[in-house]
């Protein structure tokens, strides 16, 4: 078993000095970073999703086209090799 | 905590989760506790006020998923408090510390005869030392912070029962050792 961290304080902790911590302008600036920050990241994150869509449809589309072309090619091929024998 | 100051607090929260500069009133309120809070459990004083902070910055970012559930609102504060502590001595690979004030073991340990000598303060501290960590977590929460059983059980994400086990076991296991009384109204 780890042994603990105790330290002792001989004078209790009072609330002098405390104020130098206290700022909540700052908090609320942190705040609304942070904000800012996910907001844009959610547009980043729209965006990048918005891509990935069109580049699916980019490549199904030309996938499709190749699809078709071997398909025409292959039938002519077929037709030549019928009209020789 | 009255009903009239939990509802007030709700109004606050309520208000806040719209316009942000409203939880100013909550930060003034509860600034102090969370601070003193975070400096026993790092003993840096710097290091509090970054933690303490972060704190408030988070709740401030969180607060339109907070919901009541039975606790006031500073428990759901010490939650974010003490997850931050854990975090930041999870960060830097450290050990938490446990930063007691004298004259808080002295109320917690009434002695019959007045007899406070260094020799006892520092068998306390060596006792305590070896003291697992969740008897530690809740006896600070429950004699230094003043919380109640349920808001320990949901600080420390535990049941009521099981915050209520840990402080009996470790009262038990100070009666034993020190044979002193404790003041405990459980």
């Amino acid at each position: 078993m780890g042994r603990n961290e105790i330290r002792l304080r001989r004078q209790r902790t009072t609330a002098r000095g405390i104020d130098r911590f206290r700022n909540y302008n700052s908090v609320l600036e942190r705040h609304e970073q942070t904000q800012r920050l996910k907001k844009i990241m959610r547009v980043f994150g729209f965006f990048v999703v918005i891509l990935i869509v069109i580049m699916m449809i980019i490549f199904l589309s030309r996938w499709e086209e190749r699809g078709t072309e071997s398909n025409s090619h292959g039938m002519n091929v077929a037709s030549s090799v019928v009209i020789k024998t | 905590m009255s009903e009239d100051e939990i509802r007030q607090e709700e109004a606050i929260i309520l208000q806040a989760k719209k316009d942000p500069k409203a939880f100013g009133v909550l930060y003034e309120k509860y600034f102090d506790r969370i601070y003193f809070y975070l400096l026993r459990q790092t003993d840096e004083e710097e290091l509090a006020g970054d933690l303490c902070a972060q704190t408030f910055v988070n709740a401030l970012n969180n607060l339109k998923r907070y919901e009541l559930r039975g606790v006031p609102f500073s428990a759901w504060l010490y939650k974010i408090a003490s997850n931050e502590v854990n975090k930041h001595f999870r960060k830097n690979k450290g050990k938490k510390v446990f930063s007691i004030e004298e004259v808080r073991i002295k109320e917690l340990v009434a002695q019959s005869d007045d007899s406070w000598d260094e020799e006892l303060i520092q068998r306390l501290i060596e006792f305590m030392k070896d003291l697992p960590l969740d008897m530690l977590q809740v006896l600070e929460l429950r004699f230094y912070e003043d919380r109640d059983f349920k808001e320990i059980a949901y600080i420390l994400d535990i049941t009521e029962s099981g915050a209520k086990m840990r402080t009996y076991r470790a009262l038990d296991k100070l009666r034993k050792n020190f044979k002193l009384k404790v003041k405990y109204d459980g």
